[in-house]
């Protein structure tokens, strides 16, 4: 029973904190689902144990334990994948902003000096 | 404005020192040529000196690898007009007495992209050392073996382009380690890649980008590298 309390209580806790997060605006909806979704997954087996058990059954897992480590471990692995490609993204969005930041300062510079010319020639 | 001239785009990290030394030399050229410095965020007085010598500077605001400065260069040769551009390290290891010889089939019309080689005849001047001289002739042999290329310096920064190739340089660049990438991805684009012989010298200060301690990771990021651009699409531009 202990275990379920812990569990339940960690299930709770996270959903509690990813809905006050995207609520603060420090998680978009878009990142806040996926986390809401497995929270209330999480709560769901909880409070319906034995469709855990059918459920684990159902894919051919003898402990119902197992099944959690393995799509958890899943969950994860996919997860980060997911992440090194947003990451990937970032970069790549981050070096175009420097190209673009860089050629637009040497663009201002020149302007600056045609204006400064223009003006002191009068 | 810019047709009739062509670019030289000089990429520079922490050249402090050598930087003033290359432009000038690029501009006592009898050339009608535009000296264009990539700061790729140096954290010295690269591209205040780079300035003072007359060149044009592009000062990125953080360091994104040689390659992003080096595109960062087609792109503004791109944006000018540009109908040629030179690629020329900012360290003063390549001999710009040999510009002549690198443009001349670009300006001929024979190829789209050529490559200053230290390894062709009949020059005799500095290679590299021979950890790095192993290297350079793996990839030689890796690309002369995948593509119907004749490469024997693919890691040579010594290059010019002509408008085609800077146009699809100017989206699609390798950012780190791009130099052997990059013939890769000209010839997906089935570009023509031409090698020129030429000299090199030892570099005059600082230390080249790749060292002892990520030669390992370099060699595999570009065999890598190599490889996949067999295997990704053919581009078409």
């Amino acid at each position: 029973m202990g275990i379920k309390i812990l569990t339940g209580f960690l299930s709770v806790a996270i959903f509690v904190l990813v809905l006050e997060l995207a609520r603060r605006g420090k998680l978009t909806f878009k990142y806040a689902i996926g986390w809401i979704a497995i929270s209330l997954l999480g709560i769901i087996f909880i409070i319906f144990d034995q469709l855990l058990a059918a459920v684990s059954a159902w894919f051919g897992f003898t402990l119902p334990s197992n099944f959690i480590f393995f799509t958890l471990f899943c969950f994860f692995m996919f997860l980060s994948l997911f992440l090194t490609i947003f990451l990937c993204q970032q970069n790549n969005r981050n070096d175009t902003m420097a190209q673009e930041i860089g050629l637009l300062k040497l663009e201002i510079a020149r302007l600056k000096k045609q204006i400064q010319n223009k003006f002191s020639a009068r | 404005m810019a047709e009739d001239r062509f670019l030289i785009i000089v990429p520079a990290y922490n050249e402090s020192g050598n930087i003033a030394r290359t432009v000038r030399e690029i501009q006592s050229l009898l050339m009608p040529l535009t000296v264009l410095v990539v700061d790729d965020g140096s954290g010295d007085q690269t591209a205040t000196e780079a300035e003072q010598a007359g060149a044009a500077v592009v000062s990125l605001p953080f360091n994104i690898g040689i390659g992003g400065a080096v595109q960062t260069g087609f792109q503004y040769a791109m944006e000018q007009g540009f109908s040629l551009a030179v690629q020329i390290d900012g360290d003063g290891q390549h001999d710009v007495s040999f510009l002549k010889k690198l443009i001349d089939p670009i300006v001929k019309n024979e190829a789209d992209m050529t490559i200053g080689s230290r390894f062709l005849p009949p020059f005799i001047g500095y290679r590299s050392s021979l950890i790095r001289r192993v290297g350079i002739h793996f990839f030689a042999h890796l690309i002369s073996f995948l593509t119907d290329y004749k490469v024997t310096d693919p890691t040579s920064g010594f290059r010019a382009f002509n408008k085609r190739m800077m146009n699809i340089f100017a989206r699609e660049y390798p950012h780190d380690f791009p130099e052997p990438e990059a013939i890769m991805v000209a010839r997906r684009y089935g570009a023509r890649v031409l090698e020129v012989p030429v000299q090199m010298r030892k570099r005059e200060a600082g230390h080249s980008s790749i060292r002892y301690l990520a030669t390992l990771y370099y060699m595999i990021k570009v065999t890598f590298a190599i490889l996949f651009n067999m295997v990704k699409a053919k581009g078409n531009m």
